[in-house]
């Protein structure tokens, strides 16, 4: 961290800091919020009139509201790739990225529970997963593993946030009284002693091996859901690997769009350096040829043999109704940036953000593409149901639902940037001062 | 005594009488006989106490129970614990006879009415079936199967869809979230979601039999918005000692309904020994490889009682009306 | 399957002619509904007997129950001391009726007798009476066996002239009963009987499973007869193989049992990973707390 090693403590606290909306993050949030509030309207009226306001019928049961869920589960898991795995492997340079992977993996998480809600044809019945929940259902696992890595996520979030807490309550006439009343409510109890130190460090050690195989396991688990049936296109013994491979590179797809985002918006620039653009852009690379690997997996291997029930659906994708989705899903989620990752002029900060951008949107629609397709083709044909059966595409509810909860995602991560340092401070202070005594 | 009224009716009628008439006989002559048929409903059939006196063939007067003097007698209402085990003793199985259908699709009419099934909707899909391109096509009338491995009854996360001991696998919609994973699961996908708040048509409305009672498994009756429905081999009617109202609506006599136990089944018209037919008829179950055991067999479609082009005309009305 | 084929011929045959015969009606008057009103004579093991009315609708080639229809059922005359029963029928268009006890002597005093059915006027149309005649019967089942072969003979007689005389030219039908219907016990589906009235049957259903001491119902019943309407006897025979009710459904272990029967393995792991994980997650509370108390150490120091 060369450029910062000339910044004083103050100067690394005062650019940290939590900053006010300027005109641009006021209109941003106030999008977010009436997107967020459309969703909300769109939700009302699925609940007063039924799942028939969505266009999901008999065959395509399973819609955008499921694909969303399977993106959101998919991104959260950055979390344990950039905080823990790098932790564990002693990746200094990773350190500012951490929190910004942290609070994406919480609002995904969040958000993949409420979809998971808004699918539901009874949501007031929520409560029978507990009263009568069966534990040989891949629901119920994905239930316990889902509520499990959100505490683990939020207390990765916590531990770290405590030496921050302590210096923000320090700067009160910056951050305002209501902000300070919630840092002392939050934090108040952390004097930094050595003592203290010894138990963070080794909790917060704890919490990056545990939360590596309970992230496996969410998305392990959501991959269940579809490989636990007979479905073409779902039945595969690859769907774990597969889904792990994808979200960890959706996930860090998301973390180059978001440090791209922070970096312009708070001018973190001597904190987010080009060096860290180019080493996420590597990380990228590799696990977008890891998904490749996948992915010709998963579709090479049915399409050699070509069983009858998996000829209809591969069919769809490759060539039919589906197809110019598949490839642009294909294209803009694997190869372009491949291509433009692996030149040493593709990973400068634009063109990382902008392959970021491609891999986050590529992701969503891969998943729709794991959703949708293979309902339309069951084994036994369609018939004897109205026509609209036959097809599906979103109705505006369901997208405004899923545009809102993605905005609400958005919004939990922009009100945690207002309120919180989005790049750790302390930590930053730290390794500063370890980078001049190496000097 | 003369029947002309025909086929169906009259053998339908006949068949139902009989039932009666041995219940009757057991309730009227304790004693005389005591046979205990969980089948027959007498051992459940609520008493009204009040009796009534009868003359006999031979001039002697006997006395019974006023409740067995109603053609359907009343059954008492089931717990939910009751519904969920389901009948002991019984392991109900269906043959489905390809070689009789010709798409008539009454069997889905019967079960739509008394199941209250959403307009659009069906429980019973009668399939045009053609495996390739130079193989024979065929109607082929698809129930829920009834799985003894069920996929649907594997990941529901609540118990809301359950197998009895009886082999009938029943969805319980006061239970049911609405996830829609069993219908994910189903290979057959059989199972059909309630989308919107049930619709009754007309007919079903003016039905005082079908509307009109509380919610019960067996039944699947009143629909629920937010929850799924599917095929339930109508136990309530086994419960009466009657059959599936596809059963029985069907005049080519497709369906055969019966329990393994007995090893017998029947159309309501001809009873035969369920193994010989099998054996005899070649008889197989959908899907076989994916280990869900049906509990539905079929007949394969030789020596047809139609061709399959005469169920094309049924077929094109029915896609007008859906439409 | 020769036997089936038979079956469906004769199904196909009745299946023409209830079309055939609904058409033809259907052409005559396809204006005004007609009432048609059957009326079923069981007589059930020579002792119970009742009446079963049916009422139906008949409007063009459709026919549909008639429901909540009176009737008055007499016996021999239409006169109030003859008066059976009164019944309304129900959703299917049907209604019972028993004999009562008061008509003791009027049915004793006779062979033959007369149900006249006289249907309540409705609205402009005026009382209709149908009569049908009956006469008393009875039937009897015996079963004989020897090592190779089960053997039913059943008999049906009726009364004439103050003696029982055997009835020839009746069809029987022989079979088991079973769940919703009547399994043949033979190879033929009924018989008819010769000039002593009795039929034999050869009992043919082997490996036929009875119940818990190999028990099943056998069956004879004459159906539907214009002369003798229907008769019906049974009998408990010990042919059946025998069959142990399995009360082991409830406490399989699957993936598809209910919560209370989940696979051992499944819990075993599940609980595993679950106590493994929250158990660390509790600890970590634990930690968070001691942070805490170590606050208020270091400030009481």
């Amino acid at each position: 961290m060369e450029n910062i090693a000339a910044l004083s403590n103050e100067q690394i606290t005062r650019d940290l800091l939590p900053q006010k909306f300027g005109r641009r993050g006021m209109i941003w949030t106030g999008s977010l919020i009436v997107l967020c509030l459309v969703g909300a309207y769109a939700y009302y009226r699925q609940l007063k009139y039924g799942l028939v306001v969505t266009n999901m019928r008999d065959y395509v049961s399973w819609g955008i509201y499921i694909s969303n869920f399977v993106f959101f589960v998919a991104i959260s898991l950055v979390g344990s790739l950039i905080t823990a795995i790098f932790r564990l492997a002693n990746v200094k340079w990773a350190t500012p990225l951490t929190r910004i992977a942290e609070i994406i993996a919480v609002s995904a998480i969040v958000f993949a529970s409420l979809i998971i809600i808004v699918d539901m044809g009874r949501p007031e019945r929520f409560m029978n997963l507990f009263i009568h929940g069966r534990i040989q259902s891949p629901i119920m696992w994905d239930v316990i593993v889902i509520g499990t890595y959100f505490f683990i996520s939020c207390l990765l979030l916590y531990f770290p946030l405590l030496p921050d807490l302590k210096i923000l309550i320090s700067v009160k006439e910056k951050t305002g009284k209501a902000l300070n009343k919630l840092y002392r409510f939050q934090g108040s109890f952390w004097k930094g002693t050595k003592a203290q130190f010894r138990i963070s460090d080794k909790a917060i050690n704890i919490l990056c091996i545990i939360i590596i195989p309970v992230a496996f396991c969410i998305h392990t688990v959501t991959s269940w859901l579809f490989a636990t049936t007979y479905r073409p296109g779902w039945d595969s013994t690859n769907f774990g690997a597969y889904f792990i491979s994808g979200a960890f590179l959706v996930g860090a797809g998301g973390v180059v769009v978001a440090m791209y985002v922070f970096r312009k918006a708070y001018h973190l620039d001597k904190y987010i350096t080009p060096k860290h653009f180019e080493k996420m852009g590597r990380i990228v690379v590799l696990l977008a040829l890891l998904y490749l690997y996948f992915n010709i997996n998963e579709y090479l291997v049915p399409a050699f043999k070509m069983k009858k029930p998996e000829e209809a659906h591969l069919a769809q994708l490759f060539t039919g109704e589906y197809a110019l989705l598949f490839w642009f899903a294909i294209m803009i989620g694997m190869i372009i940036p491949i291509i433009m990752l692996v030149f040493t002029k593709g990973r400068r900060p634009l063109p990382v953000f902008i392959a970021g951008v491609m891999v986050v949107i590529g992701a969503w629609f891969k998943r729709y593409l794991i959703v949708t397709p293979t309902l339309l083709h069951p084994f036994l044909p369609m018939q004897n149901v109205p026509e609209s059966y036959h097809h599906y595409f979103p109705s505006w509810e369901e997208w405004a639902i899923a545009i809102g909860s993605l905005s609400g995602a958005l919004l939990i991560i922009t009100l945690f940037a207002r309120i919180y340092p989005i790049i750790p401070i302390h930590e930053t202070i730290t390794e500063q001062h370890e980078e001049v005594e190496k000097k | 005594m003369s029947c002309n009224c025909g086929g169906n009716n009259c053998d339908k009628n006949s068949r139902r009488d009989f039932l009666l008439t041995s219940l009757l006989a057991t309730a009227a002559l304790a004693g005389c006989s005591d046979k205990k048929n969980p089948f027959t409903p007498e051992g459940e059939v609520i008493p009204s106490g009040e009796k009534v006196k009868l003359l006999s063939v031979d001039g002697e007067i006997i006395e019974m129970d006023k409740a067995f003097l109603k053609p359907v007698p009343d059954l008492p209402q089931l717990s939910n614990s009751e519904e969920r085990k389901g009948i002991a003793g019984k392991k109900f199985v269906m043959v489905i006879d390809l070689a009789r259908c010709k798409n008539l699709g009454k069997c889905r009419e019967a079960c739509n009415h008394a199941h209250q099934v959403h307009p659009g909707q069906n429980w019973i899909k009668v399939l045009g079936m053609e495996d390739s391109d130079h193989t024979a096509p065929y109607w082929q009338p698809t129930t829920c199967m009834h799985c003894d491995e069920p996929p649907c009854v594997k990941v529901c996360p609540v118990d809301a869809t359950f197998k009895r001991q009886d082999g009938i696998v029943l969805i319980d919609s006061d239970r049911c979230i609405g996830c829609r994973f069993c219908m994910a699961a189903c290979p057959y996908s059989t199972r059909v979601f309630n989308w919107e708040e049930p619709i009754l048509i007309k007919e079903v409305a003016d039905d005082q039999e079908v509307v009109g009672h509380h919610y019960s498994c067996e039944t699947s009756t009143p629909q629920k918005k937010g929850t799924v429905g599917k095929c339930d081999f109508c136990p309530d009617m086994a419960r009466k000692g009657e059959l599936p109202h596809c059963v029985s609506a069907c005049p080519n006599g497709v369906f055969f309904f019966g329990d393994m136990n007995e090893d017998s089944v029947t159309n309501g018209a001809e009873t035969f020994q369920f193994s010989q037919l099998i054996k005899d008829k070649a008889g197989y179950r959908l899907m076989e490889d994916l280990g869900t055991k049906p509990r539905v067999y079929y007949l394969p479609p030789v020596n047809r009682s139609f061709p399959y082009e005469s169920g094309l005309e049924n077929e094109k009305q029915e896609d007008k009306k859906a439409n | 399957m020769k036997k089936l084929k038979k079956n469906k011929l004769v199904w196909l045959f009745l299946a023409l002619s209830v079309i055939s015969s609904n058409s033809l009606s259907g052409q005559e008057d396809s204006v005004a509904p007609k009432e048609i009103v059957k009326l079923h004579y069981f007589n059930h093991n020579n002792s119970l007997q009742y009446l079963l009315i049916e009422s139906q609708l008949k409007k063009g080639k459709k026919i549909e129950p008639q429901k909540n229809k009176g009737f008055n059922l007499f016996l021999d005359k239409v006169q109030p001391e003859n008066l059976i029963t009164r019944v309304y029928t129900d959703n299917s268009g049907k209604a019972k009726a028993v004999i009562p006890p008061q008509l003791k002597d009027l049915w004793d005093s006779a062979a033959q007798h007369t149900f006249l059915v006289v249907a309540e006027a409705a609205g402009k149309g005026e009382e209709t009476t149908s009569e049908f005649i009956i006469t008393k019967a009875k039937i009897s089942l015996d079963t004989s066996s020897t090592d190779e072969t089960k053997n039913i003979s059943v008999t049906v007689m009726k009364y004439d002239n103050n003696s029982w005389v055997p009835v020839k030219d009746v069809e029987v039908k022989i079979g088991i009963e079973r769940l919703g219907g009547v399994l043949p016990a033979g190879d033929e589906d009924s018989y008819t009987t010769d000039s002593t009235g009795a039929v034999t049957g050869e009992f043919k259903k082997i490996n036929l499973p009875g119940d818990e001491q190999g028990n099943f119902l056998l069956i004879a019943r004459v159906e539907d007869n214009d002369e003798l309407g229907n008769l019906m006897i049974d009998k408990k025979v010990p042919w059946g193989i025998t069959t142990k009710q399995d009360n082991t459904f409830f406490d399989q272990r699957t993936l598809w049992s209910t919560r209370f029967k989940t696979p051992l393995w499944l819990l075993f792991m599940a609980y595993s990973i679950v106590i493994g994980v929250w158990g660390t997650i509790i600890y970590l509370v634990i930690q968070l707390i001691k942070i805490k108390k170590l606050a208020s150490l270091s400030a009481e120091k």
